[in-house]
């Protein structure tokens, strides 16, 4: 009796993947009405809730701006980091816009577009103090949350630059603007969204972000299916529309503030 | 002295969720019983031989974990079937199933334990064996079954909160909703286990009062 219906699924199966492949994945989004967006809804600014549990942030209004270029509605469909990818294969959704960085081995399962966010490391220095950029922290104590990225590259900078230069490590976040607010630090090293939710919380008083730090540059881009060429194509002209009518600047100010993030890499097409 | 960022909203936003949690017990419970009532006569009438492919297909879910079960179903209809189902109906279709399993178990308990005498001096009575069934069977068994049946139910309801893997907002996702935005974990898990002491209490105090009343007759 299995085995019947085993067989009788698999045979459906064909019949389906058959008919499916006929309309490609951007007239089927059209046709349906609907643009099912995987979305990371506890990343801020990228993708939070509101008081009322409402998806909110970059993210999510960067779908609801790619819906409604599509003419559809958009349904915004929570995925944990680890789910985004699992979430497409599984056809959960169409799109991933998921603050996802567009790593070649990613790119092995699934096609990205364009990048269409970057997150970029920036110091953020107190108030009072001579820094200006990255370079004149030089003979200034510094920190960052141990462990991460930015503070691994900030500690061998000041090795290098010794000569009253300071690394300190913190447990989080909060406990690195903290010390900066009180004095113990004069600059720390982070991401840029940040430093900006933490400069604009008003939770630290007398500090701000005052440059960008020369560390690599997390560019992420939309996902789709790898095969989906003509969806992958719209997502790559969505993006650079976003851009070229100042709404990706708009939806930066609203969310994340400071300076917008340049989204190409220089030399170099794409 | 006691601070919490709870609005009345997010009480609503639980209520909600827990709404969510009910309706998916009362739906898999009802179709898992009616199947399990099936499965489990099945198992009986055709002998362990005859009914060994239902045996195998029911011990697949009954011991295959829930999540497993609910990641792989989704999976089959997306990528598979590649029918765009909702992922409440999906839960709904593997908890029914998941129920099933166990109540076929709980079933052909309750119908073993008629004694095999009552059974035969109802045939001999010249019951048909729908009646004998219907007049001897069920009543006895039911007794029978009954704790272990409510122990089903309560057990389903604490393991819809599986279902979040499937996109349903149910009572235990809207609450890891909340301690995300919140940042009050212990808080909001009390508020979301009294939730669930609600919603369970009813029923196992119901479970309670039949077997008072059934005993005493």
């Amino acid at each position: 009796m299995k085995k019947y219906t085993l067989t009788a699924l698999l045979l459906a199966a064909a019949g389906f993947a058959g008919t499916a492949a006929q309309a490609d994945k951007l007239d089927d989004i059209i046709s349906s009405g609907k643009l099912r967006c995987a979305v990371v809804l506890d990343f801020p600014p990228m993708g939070m809730r509101d008081e009322n549990n409402e998806p909110i942030g970059f993210d999510v209004d960067y779908c609801n701006d790619l819906a409604a270029a599509l003419g559809v509605e958009a349904e915004i469909v929570e995925t944990p980091f680890p789910e985004r990818i699992p979430a497409l294969m599984s056809n959960r959704v169409d799109v991933g816009v998921a603050s996802t960085s567009d790593t070649l081995e990613r790119a092995k399962t699934v096609g990205f577009s364009i990048p269409y966010f970057a997150f970029e490391m920036v110091v953020t220095a107190a108030e009072g103090t001579d820094i200006t950029s990255f370079e004149s922290m030089k003979g200034h104590t510094v920190g960052a949350v141990a462990g991460t990225y930015e503070a691994i590259a900030l500690e061998e900078y000041v090795n290098e630059w010794g000569d009253g230069s300071e690394f300190r490590p913190y447990q989080t976040q909060a406990d690195v603007f903290l010390a900066l607010a009180q004095g113990q630090l004069d600059a720390t090293v982070s991401t840029s969204t940040v430093a900006q939710a933490n400069v604009k919380s008003g939770n630290f008083g007398g500090i701000e972000v005052v440059a960008s730090a020369p560390f690599d540059i997390d560019y992420v881009g939309l996902f789709a299916k790898r095969d989906e060429y003509g969806f992958l194509n719209y997502l790559d002209l969505f993006v650079n529309q976003q851009i070229r009518t100042g709404r990706y600047d708009e939806l930066y100010e609203k969310w994340v503030g400071g300076d917008v993030p340049s989204l190409t890499v220089p030399g170099a097409y794409r | 002295m006691f601070d919490t960022a709870l609005s009345a909203n997010d009480l609503v936003f639980l209520a909600k969720g827990a709404g969510i949690t009910i309706v998916v017990t009362a739906i898999s419970v009802v179709i898992g019983t009616i199947l399990g009532i099936i499965f489990g006569v099945i198992r009986v009438q055709l002998g362990a031989v005859l009914s060994a492919p239902l045996t195998l297909f029911l011990d697949i879910f009954r011991s295959v974990p829930l999540l497993i079960q609910l990641v792989l179903a989704n999976a089959f209809v997306g990528m598979v079937l590649q029918l765009q189902l909702s992922g409440f109906f999906v839960a709904c279709m593997v908890l029914s199933l998941y129920t099933s399993a166990y109540c076929a178990e709980i079933v052909r308990g309750g119908i073993d334990a008629v004694p095999t005498v009552t059974r035969r001096a109802a045939r001999s009575l010249g019951m048909s064996w729908g009646q004998d069934m219907r007049y001897i069977v069920m009543p006895l068994a039911t007794r029978v079954a009954l704790p272990s049946w409510i122990g089903l139910a309560l057990g389903v309801m604490k393991d819809s909160a599986l279902v979040y893997v499937v996109q349903v907002t149910e009572l235990l996702k809207s609450t890891q909703i909340l301690i995300t935005r919140l940042q009050e974990p212990l808080f909001l898990l009390l508020i979301c286990g009294a939730f669930y002491f609600i919603i369970s209490f009813p029923l196992a105090r119901f479970g309670g009062y039949l077997e008072k009343r059934w005993s005493n007759d």
